[in-house]
């Protein structure tokens, strides 16, 4: 019976998507229950802001339907800096601390999103470590990826001048 | 820095305090007409803070957390049962001696009372010829019954209070099952611009909540060893179960800590008759450990938890008292706790322009969509 509790349950459609994403990759069904259970589901319209530039960050935006647009505060055509269609996430440096967002996030069309609270991601780091040091090697290797980006292109843009 | 960030910025306005004091005396007066349900959810919330680290502990094990809500709850109303059970012949069989013995320490508590009169009356020829002693003796002999009449009341209160009081494991294990829930369930119903305060928000009650209760477990247990240490040294009969009594009292803000000092006082003016310099003593291991809850063990467990300046804390215990009786006095701390976080983050969302604009805005959005084809 005790063996029973620690059983896996089927997976749902949200979860199967959580899975796709490369935060989540190496969580197992029963760690994506858990981790499932601690997100919050929010729907914006097509040009509702998400959150400001400056902003204290509390949470990652994961997409889960619909397209969101990253650019630089109050200027969404000139200072577009992304835009993120679904399975993609942003605002994840706020996992890590709470400095200011660096830039303007607004939904681009009618979107969904799953929020991850960074003190649940704390908690989590108390009571599921494993889950928690999963997330966290992909968060890590999700930045380096975008350093080196950033560092590629600050070259490309040397080698122009 | 822009106009609205440093509104944002800064702390709390004489507005927001009003309203926190407000609301927090108007709940008090509310939770004061349904009893019945605040002891229990107060019970429930000591007991959920009180079982939730071995939940935590299950829950790092791996386990789910509904699977760990259910197998601890399990097992403390297990050992629960089993400590009722064994307790039940025992006190039937000591029921009757319990009476003997309160009638006993009665009697003891007035013969203390008598000596010191008539040691003051002895002293002072004022008071002598006023027949003090004779006067408050008389008095208290005319208002105590017999001990069935004072029983009597407590039973009936006893047997009204017990369904009530049932509630409080039940209570405890949603809180622990579901606690998440609920707070996902409160997040739900707050507009996007808001959200991410209103986690931060909720996050913060439940530290200060959280805080404060596992405050007062730790507060009891602190006092409970130095009164059964103090207890013990002067030779008092059962000094650990008396210095438990006293603390968990001691959770009713003064008249509570009276109660207990009078309880002590009692057992030793019963069980040390020709002494009463251990009555005396008695008191003054009370204000010693009054003393040390004050500057020591509350600023360590409670005090810290609710960062709140100790000229509010006083002025709330008293107004509290004064709108709820004893249930205010007991709930102003936690209740004021909560208030304070809830009424500064909602002082500082409305006085946040830019959140408000882009709260009309999402609004406006909605209206849009929802009139797009009319």
């Amino acid at each position: 019976m005790a063996l029973g509790l620690f059983r896996s349950k089927s997976t749902t459609p949200r979860q199967e998507r959580l899975r796709s994403l490369s935060l989540f990759i190496h969580l197992t069904p029963r760690e994506l229950q858990i981790l499932d259970g601690l997100l919050h589901e929010r729907d914006y319209l097509k040009d509702e802001v998400i959150f400001d530039a400056g902003e204290e960050g509390q949470a990652i935006y994961i997409v889960l339907e619909g397209r969101v647009l990253i650019c630089r505060q109050g200027q969404p055509v000139e200072g577009r800096i992304a835009e993120l269609g679904a399975g993609t996430f942003f605002g994840e440096l706020a996992l890590l601390d709470n400095d200011p967002r660096s830039a303007q996030a607004k939904a681009a069309s009618d979107c969904r999103l799953a929020v991850f609270f960074r003190e649940d991601f704390m908690n989590l780091l108390e009571t599921h470590a494993v889950i928690a040091s999963k997330i966290s090697r992909e968060l890590a290797r999700h930045i380096g990826r975008r350093m080196r980006e950033l560092a590629n292109h600050s070259a490309g843009a040397l080698q122009h001048l | 820095m822009t106009a609205a960030d440093s509104l944002a910025a800064k702390g709390s306005g004489p507005v927001v305090w009003v309203g926190i004091i407000t609301v927090t005396c108007l709940l008090l007066f509310a939770l004061h007409s349904v009893l019945w349900l605040v002891v229990p959810a107060l019970l429930a919330l000591i007991l959920y803070y009180f079982l939730y680290p071995p939940v935590q502990y299950l829950m790092f094990r791996g386990m789910s957390r509904d699977s760990a809500a259910a197998w601890v709850m399990a097992t403390f109303l297990i050992v629960l049962g089993i400590a009722v059970a064994l307790m039940v012949p025992w006190v039937a069989a000591k029921v009757l001696d319990w009476q003997s013995i309160v009638e006993r320490y009665m009697k003891g508590g007035l013969g203390l009372m008598e000596s010191s009169l008539r040691g003051l009356e002895a002293r002072w020829a004022m008071l002598a010829n006023a027949h003090v002693a004779d006067t408050a003796m008389e008095r208290l002999s005319q208002s105590s019954g017999s001990m069935a009449e004072h029983l009597e009341p407590v039973a009936k209160g006893v047997a009204a209070w017990t369904p009530s009081l049932m509630l409080a494991p039940f209570l405890a294990f949603y809180f622990l099952k579901e606690g998440n829930r609920f707070k996902r369930f409160l997040a739900n119903a707050v507009p996007n611009a808001f959200f991410e305060r209103t986690l931060n928000l909720l996050h913060e009650v439940d530290l200060t909540s959280r805080a404060y209760f596992q405050g007062l477990i730790k507060l009891t247990v602190l006092d409970t060893l130095t009164l059964a240490a103090g207890l013990w040294v002067m030779g008092f009969p059962g000094p650990l179960a008396l210095g438990l009594i006293c603390a968990v009292l001691a959770w009713i803000p003064y008249i509570g800590s009276v109660l207990g000092g009078l309880l002590v006082v009692l057992v030793a003016a019963t069980d040390f008759p020709g002494d009463p310099t251990m009555a005396y003593w008695s008191i003054v291991l009370f204000v010693v450990v009054r003393l040390l809850d004050d500057f020591i063990y509350m600023p360590l467990t409670i005090g810290k938890s609710l960062h709140m300046h100790p000229l509010l804390t006083v002025v709330m215990i008293f107004a509290g008292g004064a709108v709820a009786g004893i249930t205010g006095l007991m709930l102003v701390l936690p209740v004021l706790g909560v208030v304070m976080v809830i009424g500064e983050t909602i002082g500082k969302v409305v006085t946040d322009p830019r959140l408000m604009a882009r709260h009309r805005h999402a609004r406006q959005l909605r209206r849009q969509e929802a009139s797009s084809d009319l």
